[in-house]
């Protein structure tokens, strides 16, 4: 009997061992999970939509080299860490130097330290439904640790560059964990981009743990290239009060999955959840995103925008879980798509359970075309059919796209998504 | 300056204009009026090439061109401008980025540079205070959440800054209170000039109290029935349509 092929099958390959003890043990003991654990199927339920895009072979399995061009010099309006395939590169990185604000490679970490992170890797993640951040816990090979002390105020953004490049195919995963002290704060910016045009894999994993009082911002933007599938998750455990807000724009790709999974865990936790998508030709995009409200008292506010264009194909999964003592918990999910052509699909589902009595918990999802009346109405301006197109099509994000609180990342993301919808209406 | 002759045109396989007859030249402002389901909305969207009604036949031209061949976007840079009896709200487009793009793509059209934001700016704000628009209104979405009367304001600021070659107005004095009715008229009788036409299509003739039109023409069941001056709209108003013979609604859009 031929035996399925497994995440381990595929993806268990040696890599370089540089990183402490207790961070190599956790490895092995991630690995060994992977033995028993299937590659999604489009039977896989949180697969179903995009298995068929997952394009993942022996060669790809490969940890692409470690040292690399730092080819990408974005201009950053903060502080800068530049990950190659999942590797910091020191020399293009500048850390904040403050008071309560510690940031350290894996690789640079004490034992003792690397003991500590090593219980609280992956915790913030569900494990059933994030099978690949299992794979990231077997392969990463360095990662950033950012701690914030009690207090600490970080006084500018952090960017983290991403880039995933080779001239051969290969894989790579990047691993971020932000531990925030009681009520510290800080702007978290990650943007994915990548060079070369062999086939890669960003399998990346990114968690916050929030200490009471913690107010983070999240920004990711996902701008690789149609050479490489991404497998992303973000993991967020909120205590007593905390508050995270998140900002996704993702562009599509052969395969793009984002698992945004938050826990509220702690009284009065507020989370809210932005997500902008837009896909066009055969690109793909899924994001799965669960919210577990497992205290009372917490509000979750979640709004997310697909637009598929062509023969494209966008995903939104959104789950959201209310635990039996979860009372007074206020959950607000609101997804709604654009279909620019009739070839283009867009899946949407909303998931909720509730085992509490005393919630407020609201959904609503919509797919629809762009106004032609609207549309008239810009022409009859003299605005030309392509121009008046891109304006419709911006105007179905735009709110969200605004409220982005970072004004490079903003202006950054709406210049590439304009130029994107240039490329979407060219024929018209 | 606009010549239309024998138009019909159906919606749904359903013909509204029955054989239009129309001259306007340069400098004149004409009123057509017509009780509700005459055609008076759809000659308009008609002319401005609102695609979802269909020319089956007849001819139009501006300055010589035939208008029926270009797209509603090339109509609008050769000086068509149809003010909406019921402006669009566009959320998350907003007002001053929509005007500016309009107004960029017409100079565009003329060979002329770009107006940058700043300048736009400057420019837009001046007009708005020309149509009692506070420029807050600028950096909202277009029309979203203006008030009827708001709405109207903004179709008229948008003439003035496009400076159209034949304006259409379709019914702009309808949901105007008294004191927005003056301010829209203030606006229009500020485009009316020499090289300019006006074309007010409206169900009710107070508004040609505010703008004076030079002709007036009567549309009835999809054709004009009866033209005249200026008084064929007083005679109207104290007459009733029934004293041309439309007997109601129903009869005039067979």
């Amino acid at each position: 009997m031929k035996q399925a092929p497994t995440l381990s099958s595929a993806f268990l390959h040696p890599v370089c061992d540089r990183l402490p003890e207790p961070l190599l043990a956790l490895r092995k003991q991630r690995a060994s999970t992977l033995v028993d654990m299937p590659m999604p199927t489009r039977k896989t339920e949180n697969w179903k939509y995009s298995a068929k895009y997952l394009k993942l072979d022996d060669e790809m399995a490969i940890s692409l080299p470690n040292e690399g061009k730092t080819g990408n010099s974005l201009a950053v309006p903060g502080y800068k860490v530049v990950f190659i395939n999942g590797v910091m590169v020191p020399e293009a990185s500048e850390f904040p130097d403050m008071d309560g604000i510690a940031i350290k490679r894996f690789g640079d970490l004490t034992t003792d330290e690397a003991s500590a992170l090593s219980l609280q890797l992956g915790s913030t993640l569900d494990p059933k439904r994030t099978q690949f951040a299992h794979l990231n816990g077997a392969r990463f090979e360095d990662g950033l640790l950012i701690r914030l002390k009690p207090g600490a105020v970080l006084d500018q953004p952090l960017f983290i560059i991403h880039e995933t490049w080779g001239d051969a195919p290969g894989s790579a995963y990047p691993r971020i964990f932000v531990d925030a002290g009681a009520n510290s704060q800080m702007t978290l910016v990650e943007e994915y981009i990548s060079s070369g045009d062999a086939s890669l894999l960003a399998n990346t994993v990114t968690e916050f743990d929030l200490a009471h009082g913690a107010n983070i911002t999240s920004i990711r933007l996902n701008m690789e290239g149609e050479n490489v599938q991404h497998i992303g998750a973000t993991g967020v455990v909120q205590q007593r009060s905390s508050r995270f807000e998140s900002h996704c724009v993702g562009f599509g790709g052969p395969l793009r999955r984002h698992d945004l999974q938050v826990r509220l865990e702690g009284e009065g936790g507020e989370c809210k959840l932005n997500g902008v998508v837009v896909t066009q030709g055969k690109q793909h995009y899924d994001n799965h995103t669960c919210i577990d409200h497992v205290a009372a008292h917490c509000n979750s506010e979640e709004t997310y925008r697909n637009i598929a264009a062509d023969k494209s194909h966008a995903v939104f999964n959104g789950r959201i879980h209310i635990h039996p003592d979860a009372q007074k918990s206020n959950a607000d999910m609101n997804n709604k798509n654009l279909l620019l052509n009739s070839g283009a699909e867009i899946d949407t589902k909303p998931e909720l359970e509730i085992y509490a009595d005393d919630v407020k918990c609201a959904h609503g999802a919509t797919i629809g075309q762009l106004d032609e009346i609207s549309l008239f109405y810009l022409v009859s301006r003299g605005i030309g059919r392509r121009q008046a197109n891109v304006l419709l099509t911006m105007a179905f994000i735009n709110e969200l796209v605004e409220q982005i609180p970072v004004e490079a990342v903003r202006e950054t993301a709406q210049m590439r998504l304009n130029e994107f919808f240039e490329q979407t209406f060219q024929e018209a | 300056m606009l010549s239309i002759k024998n138009l019909h045109a159906s919606v749904e396989d359903k013909e509204i204009l029955k054989g239009i007859n129309l001259e306007i030249k340069a400098g004149e402002v004409h009123a057509i009026m017509g009780p509700n389901g005459s055609g008076k909305s759809t000659l308009s969207q008609v002319l401005a090439g609102n695609e979802a009604f269909e020319v089956t036949s007849g001819e139009v031209t501006l300055n010589g061109e035939n208008l029926l061949d270009l797209e509603t976007e090339e109509r609008a840079r050769e000086g068509i401008f149809l003010a909406f009896q019921y402006p669009v709200e566009i959320p998350g487009v907003s007002n001053l980025q929509f005007l500016r793009t309009a107004v960029n793509a017409m100079r565009q059209h003329r060979g002329e540079e770009e107006m940058n934001a700043a300048e736009f700016m400057k420019l837009a704000r001046e007009v708005s205070k020309q149509v009692d628009l506070d420029p807050s209104f600028l950096k909202r979405g277009v029309n979203e959440g203006f008030s009827g009367g708001e709405k109207k304001r903004n179709e008229i600021l948008q003439a003035l800054l496009l400076q159209p070659k034949l304006a259409i107005l379709d019914e702009t004095d309808s949901g105007l209170d008294i004191d927005a009715l003056k301010i829209v008229s203030d606006g229009v009788n500020a485009l009316r000039s020499e090289d300019r036409a006006i074309l007010m299509v409206t169900h009710y003739q107070r508004l040609l109290n505010h703008i004076v039109p030079d002709y007036v023409h009567v549309l009835a069941g999809g054709r004009i029935i009866k033209s005249g001056g200026r008084e064929l709209a007083l005679e109207l108003e104290e007459k009733g349509y029934g004293w041309l013979g439309i007997k109601d609604e129903e009869e005039a859009s067979n």
